[in-house]
């Protein structure tokens, strides 16, 4: 996915002709596909949603089943804080990300000063990125463990299947994400990426925020609203 | 006519592809004229296979309590049917058609991804075969084509049936989601200079917003196989009675799905008939923009209908009049397409080539499917319809009378334009009167055995229903269909290589894939066109008919039109070479097929590659391994489903390092 | 180029024309499931609808159509050197084609709108309560209003299969539920279908009014699995008097062999006019014929009943229940002959004539011995080993025209091959093969020889033929 920019399309020398709206093909695709991951997570939100409420067992993700209602008391099982603590993870992914791209587009130019030699480590922030987007997986591998131990699996009932599901794809994505930063890394490592390469890694920013903002929505629906 | 200028253009090279032949270089090929031809061939052999099918059907259905098949048979032949109709006939059929000529319209040289191109028709190819393997096993999905919860989970469906379908539709849905990436792209993307988005042609208008709606609709449905995938492997409750699961839940997924995929299957086809209607009529289209909006106008109501598929399962009397009356203002656009059609017409100088037939076939047939599908568009007199025969002759007015019609033009319109070689119009002429006569046989009776109280999907009915007279007259029109198919199938193989020579431009067609040779270079175009109205062939053939046109949109005058590389000469109209036996005009305004290869003009063309066919390859291992897990061999399943893994995201990542052309 | 149009014209011609026969067929017996019938108000309304439905598009067709044709023969190529002028669209056409259809589409959304409401509103209190149960493939039929109470304290629910009997002129409200997979209920001849959807429960209600008594064909409208195609009912509808008997004679406790005595004096009356084949039928006094406290009670239905019934032109006077104390069921030789099933009986299934079962005997095999297995899956009211949920009540299985999902006659000999070997007649049936020797094509096995010879499988249908 990097060299193939070095035939970008403005490049007429190639015989080429310039594409009809300035922008790379590429960036036309991912938000073609990032239109359609709308609708998937759409479909998997939405299907949370009609659900919420239809267990006919529990645990149950917010209200708490006491006695006499529940002849074994069940607490309420998403844990906020703690997810709180995750989204926070993954949105400083998406700043760290933010700062990678920028690293990579600013790769050419004379750097003076330890911050700005900071700020143009593109590896740093690639790994900053891929880290927090690691933490994030290892915070949904302890939730969904915990969430095991209480009791609740992908077959308890309705909210365990649309719930698992739901943060599973989610969770997928995430892990696509950290297999293409990792990628950008080696060939940073290997060849060391530049302004020539801002297009790819501008297309994994993209990806990559577009899984932060679906978690914004998850955590919002989810785990906020009762 | 054999005296013709370029004496090159005589015989249609088969090695417009560059040169390569043989088996290797259509396996490796990102051409995306070769892979429309794969998916050209594929499709109509599932067709046929879908036509025997339905054959079948038929024959057991000719008369009361016959034994053809039997009721499992029955069943999964009716599912397949539907199935392979949709997924593995018309879109592909579709896919033909987009991959051939939307570059060819745009004026491009390739898609915008080739690879991912090939990659497309590869996991097209395989899921094909993936879901008809299961007829070898003896175990072809029998769920329906819509598959409705929860008849389809492990508690009424035991056997592997739906898995093959449960998967199958999942693999199918990544090859057309992919090749929809892939259109947009290149439509958005690389049109030549000049080309705005309304000097399109119609048919790529057509295909531009088809994938949208593919883009949007496939998500859907994807996620509405993952549960069902999901409980029938795993154990989950999307679909489980018992734990409280909601079946309507799968119906609206579906028809969310669903209901975008009906114009995803009729909408190629309007833009197949909005190219040849015009050439034939020497008119251009009646009202361009509307023609736009109206498409755009019917895939955006398409998403606000789903629920009209659901009448009958008690939505309360708001629901059913929302979906009622949005499904009705759907019915607005439609109209204006049909008579915008016919007053293409209107005015015009028709000259009824087959291409031709099948198109006002389509547009005579359609209005009757879409009459009908107003009468189930009122809930109140869709409960007496819906799950009846009447349905079934409804969306075979819509599906054969239009997407098949449609088509079935294309192919007669374009089959020049691919192989160079015009399809034998005796031969057209008897395959669009017996198909004509025979899809009316078929499907009108059915509008009656349905009023008259037959429901769908059954394998047998008692005698003395007063259906024996209806079925009969279907099973005989079904009769009359495949003998004209078979008409189709040897004119289609006899005229590749004995049909009239063609030419660049048989047709006097005004669109810009006409102006090059047929069939078409490996790089299409020599040079790239610059475009100053919608039907560039004409500006230049008869620059006083077009006087008219307002050319200078984008600040261009007339006199900048230019295809490929030559000015047209203002007041020395040329005349349309409108004779299809004879090659098109030679004047100097058209290209040429010279023999030169892209190498020797400089031009950069992809590097073809294996990598996509193995990665669909991979793909496929993948999700077949899911098979074994209901065979109780789980670590044989995971061997499985790893290796396809492996050699999925080995071929991707050796496919996304190589570059896609040589440097140069 | 004429010659499209040459063949065209006339086809065009024909379509309208043979919609127009069959509109007028509709009345005729050779179509005895057509819905343009209107039997029942909700049809009357679906039809009206149609009626606008059909003429609207009759002419949007014939319009559409004429123009095409009279284009495509009036523009066609004359001259080689035909050189149309260029148009390009018309605003005016234009916005009349999407205004036009727009008024013809909004003169179909009014009265649409208003049907809705009028076929999906609550049906009044005083209806016929129906709660329809779908199973794979076969209608349960329960009537709450209608129950009895056993001598042991249990309530029984009137519970029929397959078949439906309709009071004419009383309301009808069917709840529709399923305890398998989704079917549809239907009844063209009465209106619309509505969905039977697990975890749901959905309505539909409508009169058969202008109707006398007569019998009707049901059938399942959604796929449901292997027999979709067969899995169909009967519906009767019949007087007031004689669907108050009917209901009657229901809730009575099984004709034959009941061993708990039970059964209403009355009914008492009705079981011992019922002939010889019920001599083991103990009546006792202590049954109770009960029917729900309010307006669902029978009688108090009865004054709107004659009314109504009158619309249909078959005015039926409030013949006292009484007199229609012989009624059973709808007389066998009445019965129209669309509702008489015609399916074949497969190939190679043996029917032995002269073999004589003996109801005792059919009794004590299925209940003591346990024999066939017919006490896992069957409830016959009154014999207290039968009680199982999962097939067709078989109380007065015999008062019944049909069997297996209404697609077969309830006769000796279909009964018998019914009971040998179910699987072969009825795809994929729940219904075990039970004939020794027959070979069940569910299993793909042989029935051994220790399954029910034919002897015992004519005991057992002698016994469920006195279950009259």
């Amino acid at each position: 996915m990097s060299h193939a920019a070095a035939h970008s399309p403005h490049d007429t020398t190639h015989g080429h002709p310039p594409t009809s709206t300035g922008l790379d093909n590429k960036k036309i695709a991912i938000w073609a596909f990032i239109g359609s991951e709308c609708m998937l997570f759409a479909s998997l939100i939405s299907t949370y949603l009609i659900y919420k409420g239809r267990s006919v067992v529990g645990p149950y993700p917010h209200d708490a089943c006491l006695p006499p209602q529940c002849s074994t008391p069940l607490k309420a099982i998403l844990n906020i804080p703690v997810t709180s603590a995750s989204t926070f993870v993954l949105l400083m992914s998406s700043l760290a990300m933010v700062l990678a791209l920028a690293a990579v587009e600013t790769k050419d130019q004379p750097k003076h000063t330890t911050g700005e030699r900071i700020l143009g480590n593109s590896k740093l922030w690639l790994w900053m990125t891929a880290l927090l987007g690691i933490t994030f997986l290892g915070f949904q591998a302890f939730e969904f463990t915990s969430f095991v131990h209480e009791g609740l699996t992908i077959r308890t009932n309705l909210f365990g299947s649309s719930f698992f599901t739901l943060t599973g794809f989610h969770g997928a994505h995430v892990t696509v994400g950290v297999l293409w930063l990792l990628t950008l890394l080696a060939i940073d490592y290997r060849r060391g990426l530049g302004p020539k390469d801002a297009l790819n890694v501008d297309l994994a920013a993209l990806y990559w925020h577009f899984v932060d903002v679906v978690w914004i929505a998850i955590f919002t629906l989810v785990y906020l609203i009762k | 006519m054999a005296t013709m200028a370029a004496p090159t253009a005589l015989r249609p090279h088969t090695d417009a592809y560059g040169g390569e032949s043989g088996i290797w270089a259509w396996l490796t090929t990102v051409d995306h004229k070769r892979i429309g031809t794969l998916y050209l061939f594929t499709s109509l052999f599932f067709f046929i296979v879908g036509g025997l099918e339905a054959g079948l059907i038929r024959l057991q259905l000719a008369g009361p309590n016959k034994h053809v098949l039997s009721a499992e048979a029955y069943n999964q032949m009716f599912t397949m049917h539907g199935t392979t109709m949709i997924f593995l006939a018309i879109m592909p059929l579709s896919a033909a058609f987009f991959n051939y000529l939307i570059p060819l319209q745009i004026g491009a040289r390739d898609v915008a991804f080739p690879r991912l191109n090939a990659f497309s028709y590869w996991v097209y190819l395989f899921g094909a075969m993936f879901m008809n393997f299961s007829w070898f096993i003896g175990a072809a999905p029998n769920g329906g084509w819509f598959g409705y919860a929860p008849l389809t989970t492990m508690q009424f469906s035991p056997g592997l049936n739906i898995d093959f379908w449960v998967i199958g539709l999942q693999i199918l849905g990544v090859s057309s989601l992919a090749a929809a990436f892939n259109f947009i792209t290149t439509i958005v993307n690389m049109r030549a200079p000049g080309m705005n988005l309304m000097r399109m042609g119609m048919f790529t208008w057509n295909a531009f917003v088809v994938q949208f709606l593919l883009v949007l609709a496939f998500p859907v449905i994807t996620i509405a196989l993952v549960f069902l995938q999901f409980d029938r492997f795993f154990g989950t409750n999307f679909y489980t009675i018992a734990a409280g699961a909601d079946p309507l839940l799968w119906q609206h997924l579906f028809w969310v799905f669903g209901h975008p995929e009906v114009y995803i299957l009729i909408l190629p086809a309007f833009g197949l008939v909005s190219e040849i209607i015009p050439a034939f009529s020497r008119k251009p289209i009646f009202g361009y923009p509307v023609m736009v909006y109206a498409t755009m106008l019917i895939a955006f109501l398409g998403f606000g209908v789903w629920a009209h598929h659901m009448f009958a399962v008690g939505m309360g009397p708001i629901g059913d009049t929302v979906f009622g009356v949005t499904t009705l203002l759907i019915a607005i656009p439609t109209g204006v397409k049909i008579f915008n059609w016919i007053f293409t017409m209107w005015g015009g100088s028709i000259r009824f080539t087959t291409a031709m037939k099948f198109a006002v076939g389509l547009v005579g047939l359609f209005t009757i499917g879409g009459i009908s599908g107003v009468m189930h568009a009122s809930p109140p007199a869709d409960l007496q319809q819906t799950d009846t025969y009447f349905i079934v002759a409804h969306f075979h007015y819509v599906l054969f009378g239009g997407s098949m019609m449609g088509i079935f033009g294309g192919i007669y319109f374009y089959y020049p334009k691919m192989t160079g070689r015009l399809l034998s119009e005796k031969l057209g002429n008897w395959h669009f009167w017996l198909t004509f006569i025979g899809m009316n046989v078929t499907f009108f009776p059915m509008h009656f055995s349905g009023l008259l109280g037959m429901p769908r999907r059954i394998y047998t009915y008692e005698a003395g229903q007063g259906w024996e007279t209806f079925n009969k007259l279907s099973t005989y029109g079904t009769g009359v269909l495949i003998i004209g198919t078979l008409f189709f199938v040897y004119n289609f193989f006899r005229s590749f290589s004995n049909g009239a020579i063609a030419g660049n431009d048989p047709w006097g067609g005004g669109t810009l894939e006409w102006s090059i040779p047929s069939p078409p270079p490996e790089f299409n175009f020599a040079r790239i066109p610059r475009i100053t109205s919608r039907y560039p062939m004409w500006d230049m053939k008869t620059p006083a008919l077009t006087a008219e046109v307002p050319h200078t949109a984008n600040g261009d005058k007339r006199l900048d039109i230019d295809v490929a590389g030559k000015h047209t000469a203002e007041g020395h109209p040329v005349p349309i070479g409108n004779e299809p036996k004879q090659p098109a005009e030679s004047g100097m305004h058209v290209e040429h097929a010279t023999g030169e290869s892209a190498k020797d003009l400089g031009i950069p063309m992809p590097n073809p590659t294996i990598k996509p066919l193995i990665c669909a390859a991979g793909l496929i291992t993948m999700f077949s391994g899911l098979l074994f897990i209901h065979e109780d061999k789980l670590p044989l399943a995971l061997t499985i489903m790893m290796g396809g893994a492996l050699i999925m995201v080995v071929s991707l990542y050796g496919w996304l390092l190589t570059p896609l052309e040589d440097a140069h | 180029m004429p010659v499209p149009t040459r063949l065209r014209r006339p086809l065009a011609a024909a379509l309208p024309a043979l919609i127009a026969v069959a509109l007028t067929a509709c009345n005729n017996a050779q179509y005895p499931n057509s819905v343009f019938h209107d039997h029942t108000e909700f049809n009357r309304q679906v039809g009206h609808l149609f009626d606008i439905l059909l003429w609207l598009g009759g002419f949007v067709f014939i319009f559409v159509e004429t123009l095409l044709l009279y284009t495509i023969w009036k523009y066609r190529r004359k001259s080689e050197n035909d050189r149309p002028k260029h148009v390009h669209g018309n605003t005016t056409l234009e916005i009349l084609w999407t205004a036009i259809p727009a008024v013809i589409l909004a003169i179909i959304a009014v009265p649409t709108v208003q049907t809705i409401f009028k076929t999906q509103a609550v049906a009044s209190a005083d209806a016929l309560q129906v709660e329809v149960w779908g199973h794979q493939w076969w209608w349960e039929f329960r009537y709450p209003q209608y129950t009895t109470t056993e001598a042991s304290g249990k309530i029984d629910t009137l519970t029929t299969a397959n078949e439906l009997y309709l009071p004419v002129g009383r309301k009808v409200n069917f709840k529709l539920q399923t305890i398998d997979v989704l079917h549809s209920f239907w009844i063209p001849q009465m209106g619309g279908k509505r969905d039977l959807i697990t975890n749901h429960v959905n309505y539909l209600w409508f009169t058969p009014d202008s109707v006398g008594e007569g019998a009707w064909n049901g059938f399942c409208a959604e796929f449901c699995g292997t027999s979709h195609a067969n899995m169909h009912f009967k519906v009767f509808t019949v007087t007031p008097p004689n669907f108050d008997a009917w209901t009657k004679h229901q809730l009575t406790m099984a004709a034959f062999g009941a061993v708990a005595p039970a059964v209403a004096a009355a009914s008492a009356v009705d079981t011992s006019k019922r002939g010889a084949q019920t001599p083991q039928s103990q009546p006792g006094p202590s049954q109770v014929v009960q029917t729900t406290p309010t307006t669902g009670s029978p009688n108090a239905a009865a004054p709107g009943t004659v009314a109504a019934a009158s619309i249909g032109g078959q005015p039926m006077s409030a013949t006292p229940v009484v007199q229609q104390a012989g009624y059973v069921a709808f007389p066998h030789d009445k019965l129209p002959r669309h509702v008489i099933p015609q399916t074949p009986l497969p190939a190679g299934l043996a029917y032995n004539e002269s073999l004589k079962g003996d109801p005792q005997r059919g009794l004590d095999f299925m209940t003591k011995q346990m024999g066939g297995g017919c006490i896992g899956c069957h409830a016959i009211a009154g014999n207290p080993m039968m009680k199982a949920l999962v097939g067709p009540n078989l109380t007065h299985v015999a008062s019944r025209t049909t069997i297996a999902g209404g697609i077969y006659p309830n006769d000796t000999k279909h009964l018998t091959l019914w009971i040998k070997n179910a699987r072969r007649m009825k795809p994929g049936v729940i219904m075990p093969t039970l004939g020794a020797g027959e070979y069940d094509p569910v299993t793909k096995t042989n029935i051994p020889k220790t399954g029910l010879n034919d002897q015992q499988i004519a005991d057992i249908v002698a016994y469920l033929q006195a279950l009259k």
